[in-house]
């Protein structure tokens, strides 16, 4: 039983801290947003989407959502380059 | 304008000449006699760029000193009124149970988003980055508060 359990938690626990990660590099990236309006919509929307779905125990639906937001989180970087150069 | 105009013109004939020096010798050596009948622009560009360069690091020296200078003095306690302010102001704790030595997620109810949240807010007050590492291991106000300390070099 221990030996099956072991894994499994070590795995949820590395994926929270993935998914920890990316709101952490999220939040860093919209700080960087030059309109203050837009920034706090930004700040909100994240909060929200994150909050919205803390309880899922899904592992697909969890590793489609952590796709999503790195795919999220790179438009938004590209966005930003674009706009300071 | 003027120099403006002379930096486009120089650009223009520098990416080329760039793109080619990675190329082959034999495209190199035909391109010198183009890039060396630019010289002279060039040199009147550069000689304008320096000028520029001279200006602007006096210029925003003044401008860091006049911002950071009416700061107050770091201590152990300004640190922690500081800390406890942000606390307050954050709409998810009750200023009232919030102690020094509560824990967000066992005292005060909070999640690991939550606490995400806390210490980007404490980057955004003390104006500084804490590395991921870090972060997820401050809990409680104190231990924020010590971290700063430690980070700023401020002791009792």
């Amino acid at each position: 039983m221990e030996s099956q359990r072991g894994p499994h938690v070590l795995f949820t626990y590395l994926q929270r801290q993935k998914v920890l990660g990316i709101y952490r590099t999220m939040l860093r990236t919209i700080r960087q947003v030059p309109d203050q309006a837009d920034r706090k919509y930004l700040r909100d929307w994240a909060r929200q989407e994150f909050k919205r779905n803390k309880n899922a125990s899904d592992q697909d639906a969890i590793r489609m959502m952590v796709s999503q937001a790195s795919r999220h989180l790179e438009e938004l970087q590209k966005t930003l380059a674009l706009a300071r150069s | 304008m003027a120099a403006r105009v002379l930096l486009q013109c120089v650009r223009s004939c520098a990416r080329p000449s760039l793109r080619l020096c990675s190329g082959n010798l034999a495209v190199r050596a035909a391109v010198i006699p183009a890039v060396s009948t630019h010289r002279p622009l060039s040199l009147a560009a550069d000689r304008q760029r320096t000028r520029w360069f001279v200006r602007s690091p006096i210029l925003s020296v003044g401008v860091l000193c006049r911002q950071y200078s009416d700061l107050p003095p770091l201590t152990l306690e300004t640190i922690k009124d500081r800390v406890m302010y942000v606390l307050k102001l954050y709409d998810k704790i009750n200023p009232e149970t919030l102690q020094t030595s509560s824990h967000f997620m066992k005292d005060l109810g909070l999640d690991s988003l939550d606490q995400v949240e806390i210490i980007m807010a404490m980057e955004d007050e003390f104006g500084f980055e804490i590395p991921d590492a870090e972060a997820e291991k401050l809990m409680t106000p104190e231990e924020i508060v010590q971290y700063i300390a430690d980070k700023k070099d401020v002791y009792e």
